[in-house]
């Protein structure tokens, strides 16, 4: 594969002898990463290492004082630097996991659903923290974690903060937000406790976050009222409040694939989402050479490596809202052009180069951008984001059919249930579909498009719920 | 770091406190990647965590959670007690305001500040919005695309719905954009108040409006072209209303070719163009020219314009442009 992206003139992002307070500090940003742009001679290298001992560091010594404002997202802090691990490729001794499992099912509440720590009051986003690291670290039985999770209490949790127009409270007295639904949708998937109650409007919730620019925002506005009740409900579509949004649109979009299998059938009730806009703000969002391919959060702000993740995972969803380049590319094109069998829609090289280059800190761990500091919430997006860019997981319909031939019928709903688990499962690499920068050694594990999970682990958790063996896979996958 | 005023005394050694005992975090786990609290943060939580055990609502809890979000304005639990205190004391909510006004400045980037401004406006009704806009425009004065903020203002002005409330918007956001063309959070407010959020007095003619919007999106893309704020509006704004492309198609013409050596003598207002300092041919212009020429079927020409993207002008899309290429072929 040629060069072609260092190689390219680096043009700074146009300013049009205007500048503003935007354009100033883009400016002083590209001075800052041409500082560590990469040379053709020296292929950057991932610093496994280093990162290792920058995860080992915060388990053992603990989170210095400035992580106290994370008391009220312990669960994540575990989960970012459990997962990180994930990527890396390492896995936890069973003293550091059982640690793990005992210090989450601390953080379970009596009520229902997890807090940010112990006696904290249960939130959907901690929730989602915690059970993805107990997917990690846990196991069934007894102290293992999983059989530990009260589903039932869960799920009235839910239903506790569902309003009206089909959203949920992140907490009571709180917030509205796509953060919390993703995360709440992916609790109840994986634990198999989503249902048709459970999600009654929430599709339509999802697409009235798409603003006019393509992206997704955080929340949408019910009524034009001081008297919120469902009789005041707007109709749909309702505004989006806030701006498109990298982190909102990777939730917003994951919301939507998950809620797929509950979309109404009838056209004139069926909620849909502009995907020529999403695909567009998508795109726009990778910063050109002069950004070195990282990726912005919002039009007209600076590429941060979060969205590594954020946006640059978003484009592993397109496939399953049926957005698929290689069904268009290959038959009329001149051949030449198609030979690459890179399908992406983004710059999967530049990203990486960015992650590389510009996300990891000398000292180790990951961060937004030089001369930031590593922190656990960027050295998980940034990994994350790095695994997107090297590896497409896919729709398999040959592993979809393994998974059903093995589906064996347990509890009630079994059509409903059977689609979540082959639509959450059936994810694959295709042999030879991965674009990995600088040689074998930067290669990290492939993670989950919609769970942020490894897909071993998600198969282990949701074949735990749903009461399902999951077949070995017939081909060589990563 | 010098002149910071010495910790509080301890809960645990004041007598007014005395009648609690703080709870201690964990009880059976020993942590992974234990936070190293200070000690006046360990203090303040374990006797926030008696507390809403025991359930008590007074004046002094009101303190501590106040205490406790001055530390850590993130800690979620502390706000939505401090939020059911105030409720069951009836506490004033001008004073509860009063403090808000302190904090949100202090800590804008957090969520719950927000909020919990958001549950007292509720509680108070339309008075205390009219403020509200007052106090959000100092603080986006500061933080210019803080999404909070911005977002706080638009749930504002859609759940009171007042006449009054909206009626000085526009004038808000030129301020905003004459500040800062570049802040696609005044672009979106902009879609937000004159599209998305029902028709205001005087703005009934929608087509006036639709046409005032286009002469304000041009106007600005003049001034600095490659402002895709700018060009996403106007591409909603059209969308919205349903309008083709082509409609703009001789004002899109003037920024796809590079500057003109001498500007024009005649100043056509549907038609602005671009500066002297323009950095031409705009990447934008090109993107909206090439989906123009989609719309009116000539994939040939719109071909040519995605393959310049895709080879000169916006390489790092390459991948993209070719897939636009394809996607119109297989019509």
């Amino acid at each position: 594969m040629a060069a072609t992206t260092i190689t390219t003139t680096m043009h700074p992002v146009p300013v049009d002898a205007f500048p503003t307070l935007t354009s100033t500090t883009q400016a002083e940003t590209e001075k800052v990463l041409r500082e560590h742009m990469p040379t053709a001679d020296k292929p950057p290298t991932l610093q496994k290492n280093p990162h290792l001992q920058f995860l080992i560091r915060n388990f053992t010594q603990g989170m210095p004082s400035r992580y106290m404002s994370y008391d009220a997202s312990q669960p994540w802090l575990l989960f970012w630097t459990l997962q990180a691990f994930s990527v890396l490729q390492i896995g936890m001794d069973p003293d550091t996991k059982q640690r793990a499992i005992d210090m989450l099912l601390e953080c379970q509440h009596p009520d229902g659903g997890f807090g940010g720590g112990p006696k904290q009051a249960p939130h959907l986003l901690p929730t989602y923290a915690a059970v993805c690291a107990l997917a990690i670290v846990g196991r069934p039985g007894q102290n293992g974690g999983w059989d530990s999770i009260d589903r039932k209490k869960m799920y009235n949790f839910f239903m506790s903060l569902k309003q009206p127009d089909g959203s949920f409270l992140v907490s009571q007295h709180s917030e509205v937000d796509t953060r919390g639904i993703y995360c709440l949708l992916v609790v109840a998937t994986l634990l198999d406790i989503i249902t048709p109650e459970l999600v009654e409007g929430t599709a339509h919730f999802i697409a009235s976050c798409q603003t006019y620019e393509g992206g997704f925002s955080s929340t949408s506005q019910p009524y034009y009222s001081a008297d919120p009740s469902p009789a005041n409900l707007l109709p749909f579509p309702r505004p989006a409040l806030g701006e498109a949004h990298g982190g909102y649109t990777f939730c917003g979009l994951a919301s939507w694939v998950m809620l797929q299998p509950f979309l109404p059938s009838t056209s004139t009730t069926k909620p849909s989402i502009d995907k020529n806009k999403l695909v567009r703000w998508l795109v726009q969002m990778q910063g050109v050479q002069a950004e070195m391919g990282g990726f912005k959060g919002r039009t007209n702000k600076l590429v941060d490596g979060c969205y590594s993740w954020w946006v640059g995972g978003a484009f592993g969803l397109l496939d399953s809202i049926g957005i698929n380049p290689t069904s268009v590319a290959t038959p009329e094109a001149d051949g030449a052009d198609w030979v690459d069998v890179d399908d992406s829609l983004f710059n999967r090289k530049a990203l990486q180069e960015y992650i590389l280059c510009a996300g990891q800190h000398p000292a180790g761990g990951l961060r937004d951008k030089p001369p930031k500091h590593a922190d656990a919430y960027h050295t998980l997006y940034c990994l994350s984001g790095l695994s997107a860019a090297q590896h497409k997981l896919s729709p398999s319909s040959s592993r979809r059919k393994q998974l059903a031939d093995a589906w064996v019928q347990v509890g009630d709903n079994m059509e409903l249930r059977q689609r979540i688990f082959l639509d959450s499962l059936c994810y694959s690499e295709e042999e030879g579909t991965d674009t990995v920068v600088g040689g074998a050694a930067n290669r990290v594990n492939a993670t989950h498009p919609i769970f942020n999970l490894t897909v071993t682990h998600t198969e282990a958790i949701m074949g735990h719920f749903y009461g399902q063996t999951i077949p070995q896979k017939t081909t060589r996958l990563s | 770091m010098t002149d910071k005023p010495p910790p509080p005394t301890p809960y645990s050694e004041r007598p007014e406190w005395s009648d609690v005992t703080p709870l201690a975090q964990y009880e059976k786990a020993n942590p992974l990647a234990p936070i190293l609290y200070t000690e006046e943060y360990k203090d303040a939580t374990g006797y926030l965590r008696a507390v809403v055990q025991s359930g008590e609502k007074s004046e002094r809890v009101l303190q501590l959670t106040e205490h406790v979000i001055r530390l850590n304005p993130a800690h979620y639990s502390a706000w939505q007690y401090r939020y059911e205190t105030v409720v069951a004391l009836d506490w004033p909510l001008d004073v509860e305001m009063t403090l808000m006004d302190e904090l949100a400045d202090k800590f804008l980037k957090t969520y719950q500040v927000w909020h919990h401004r958001r549950l007292l406006i509720m509680c108070i009704g339309l008075s205390a919005a009219g403020r509200e806009l007052g106090y959000i425009k100092q603080i986006l004065a500061q933080d210019e695309k803080n999404y909070h903020t911005w977002s706080h203002r638009q749930w504002l002005l859609a759940f009171f719905n007042d006449e009054g409330l909206w009626a000085g918007e526009l004038d808000f956001i030129d301020t905003m954009v004459n500040r800062d063309l570049r802040n696609n959070s005044a672009w979106h407010h902009r879609f937000f108040v004159v599209f998305q959020s029902g028709v205001r007095e005087g703005e009934e003619d929608r087509e006036r409006i639709v046409r005032r919007e286009l002469v304000y999106v041009k106007q600005h893309i003049s001034l600095a072209p490659n402002n895709a704020s700018a060009w996403n509006y106007l591409r909603g704004l059209l969308d919205f209303n349903k309008l083709p492309l082509a409609t703009i198609t001789p004002f899109v013409k003037l920024y796809t070719a590079p500057l003109p050596a001498a500007a024009k003598d005649i100043v056509d207002v549907d038609n602005p163009p671009p500066g002297q300092g323009a950095e031409l041919p705009c990447v934008a212009a090109v993107e909206f020219l090439a989906d123009i020429r989609e719309e009116e079927r000539n994939v040939d020409e719109a071909e040519t314009l995605w393959r310049s993207l895709a080879d000169e002008l916006d390489t790092i899309r390459k991948k993209y442009w070719e897939y636009r290429i394809a996607q119109a072929r297989s019509v």
